[in-house]
């Protein structure tokens, strides 16, 4: 895939403050923030969080009522034609032209691109089995979605702009298309993605953002998840934890280790329970210096088994949205 | 090829041949039908029919072939063509749900929707400009003595352009507001055949938008050669102003 990028290229997107409203539904509170240069992010949240609006107002097929895109330099104005010649935008929804075959809606989604991008396209798409002389109306949904991710890698753009690229997609052409994604930010690209599935984020991106009913709940890199981790354990307590009475009482006695000159923490300790474990955070400092204190309560039953330094984005998930991931 | 260019060849070769179906025995009919005209006077139904047999006793040839190529086959299939070919230009991708896709490319959405209404536009006036320019050749082919020039009836092709343009021109205003291309297609269909029927109705026949393209305007064009502009510009003034708020309406359009 070849990437040349310009060197007045700044590669990054700049959101400041827009929102948007359809009718009396709001789908987007002002929301502000920056990505890139480079890197994967990965836009998270449930359905009808805001993604896909974010996205589409960002590469400026809906217009936001307030606020400012700024896209490698270039601010979104008008029908944001100049943004999208410095991004490509896979949508979410996949509608194809399915009287054409596969090697025509290439190049009639890469029109006003390069004209080396549908060669590229093409060569991605045989390297992912793409039947690009069959008519889109034999492809699977999987097949469909690969043919929209081969037009959005191919032309020479400082940023991607991906909406759920592998949704669909079974997990071998799952892998392969995650392995272009990574190929494709390493050479410098920045790469804004949605997607649902928590397992490709951990993987591919180095940065998330956790969107939730149309608000930018929360924003964390790579190296913060690992300090968050750094200052979490886990307590399993097995079924005592199943009595919520029980579950209330040991939640009140390890938050109240937090604190007041008694441990290690300056602050509040923070505990939740999920299943069988008690899920303890501080707000700084190594948690391990809480242990000593754990086993000491008397009215705390030892816990049967404890994990530190570990935190799935599951878990993120779960902790930003209150519901579980899958 | 694109798809679009062969879409529009299609479209175009589809009315061409249609026209031409219609044109080529109306043409080669037109000794028999001079010859028995007092006897299609009597079994006509209705004053309007009757008043359009004496134009054509009237003006001949000229005015016969005016009446089936313009007034008859142009008004009623040209009108559908218009609707049909507009109708679903931008509420058809909205339906099928590839308007986002259409506009996620790099390329200006005025580009991308004047782009659209020239083709179908030519789509559309091309069938009438080729088939008009055959009928001086079919007219010699029907064994009378009469001719029509090429140029009376390029004048009434460009006539009858300009209205097809306006009802073109505002179903497509429709299609760059709404989603639901039968609707609009149903909707403007039933417009113009009101508008037709309403035509042959004494009493409210000025009321009809036909009226701007009838048997006594296209016979004064190949009278005078040379265009109504009283008409023409007016038509043509209308397709500018639904062209103008189609481009107005797509430029906010969410996909």
């Amino acid at each position: 895939m070849p990437q040349v990028l310009s060197t007045a290229s700044d590669r990054k997107i700049q959101v400041r403050e827009i929102s948007r409203r359809f009718g009396p539904k709001v789908a987007l509170h002002p929301t502000s923030f920056e990505v890139g240069p480079g890197g994967v992010t990965a836009l998270l949240g449930p359905n009808g969080s805001g993604k896909s609006t974010l996205l589409r107002c960002i590469v400026g097929l809906v217009r936001p009522d307030s606020g400012s895109v700024t896209l490698d330099g270039v601010e979104l104005s008008g029908d944001g034609t100049a943004v999208r010649r410095r991004t490509t935008f896979a949508p979410g929804e996949i509608s194809l032209y399915t009287e054409l075959r596969g090697r025509e809606h290439l190049s009639w989604l890469l029109r006003g691109r390069e004209r080396e991008a549908v060669a590229v396209a093409e060569s991605l798409a045989d390297a992912l089995g793409l039947p690009l002389d069959h008519r889109v109306r034999t492809y699977s949904h999987g097949m469909k979605r690969q043919l929209l991710f081969c037009a959005a890698m191919a032309p020479r753009v400082p940023v991607r702009i991906l909406d759920e690229p592998s949704e669909g997609l079974d997990p071998s052409r799952r892998g392969a298309i995650l392995e272009l994604i990574e190929r494709d930010a390493a050479r410098g690209t920045t790469i804004l993605l949605s997607s649902h599935h928590l397992g490709e984020v951990d993987r591919a991106s180095s940065r998330m953002l956790f969107l939730h009913q149309g608000r930018l709940v929360r924003s964390e890199d790579s190296a913060g998840v690992r300090a968050q981790a750094a200052r979490t354990l886990r307590l399993d307590y097995g079924s005592a934890l199943e009595i919520p009475e029980r579950a209330a009482a040991i939640l009140a006695v390890l938050e109240g280790l937090g604190g007041q000159g008694k441990g290690p923490s300056p602050g509040p300790v923070r505990a939740v329970v999920r299943g069988r474990r008690a899920i303890v955070t501080l707000p700084e400092g190594d948690p391990r210096a809480l242990l000593a204190l754990i086993f000491a309560q008397r009215d705390l039953p030892p816990p049967e088994s404890v994990e530190y330094g570990q935190l799935s984005l599951a878990e993120l998930y779960r902790d930003v949205y209150g519901v579980e991931a899958v | 090829m694109g798809a679009a260019t062969r879409s529009l060849l299609w479209r175009a070769l589809a009315l061409t041949l249609t026209l031409e179906a219609l044109l080529v025995p109306a043409v080669l009919f037109w000794p028999n039908f001079r010859d028995n005209l007092d006897s299609l006077r009597g079994m006509m139904p209705f004053k309007a029919a009757r008043d359009m047999l004496d134009q054509f006793g009237s003006a001949g040839a000229a005015g016969y072939v005016c009446g089936q190529q313009f007034f008859k086959a142009c008004n009623t299939l040209g009108t559908a063509a218009a609707v049909l070919f507009a109708a679903g230009a931008v509420a058809g991708e909205a339906h099928r749900g590839t308007l986002e896709l259409w506009l996620s490319r790099p390329v200006p959405r005025r580009r991308l929707l004047l782009e659209r209404w020239g083709a179908g536009a030519l789509a559309l006036v091309l069938p009438v400009f080729l088939t008009s320019a055959t009928i001086p050749w079919l007219i010699g082919q029907a064994d009378v003595e009469e001719e029509i020039a090429l140029s009376a009836m390029l004048l009434c092709a460009a006539h009858q352009s300009a209205l097809l343009l306006a009802i073109y021109s505002a179903t497509f205003f429709c299609s760059s507001v709404g989603s639901n291309p039968m609707a609009i297609g149903f909707a403007m269909l039933f417009l113009t055949v009101f508008q037709f029927a309403i035509y042959l109705i004494e009493r409210v026949t000025h009321y009809s938008l036909f009226r701007l393209a009838d048997i006594p305007r296209f016979i004064a064009i190949c009278e005078r050669g040379e265009l109504d502009l009283r008409i023409v510009l007016p038509l043509l003034c209308a397709s500018g102003v639904f062209v103008l708020a189609s481009v107005l309406a797509f430029d906010r359009r969410v996909p």
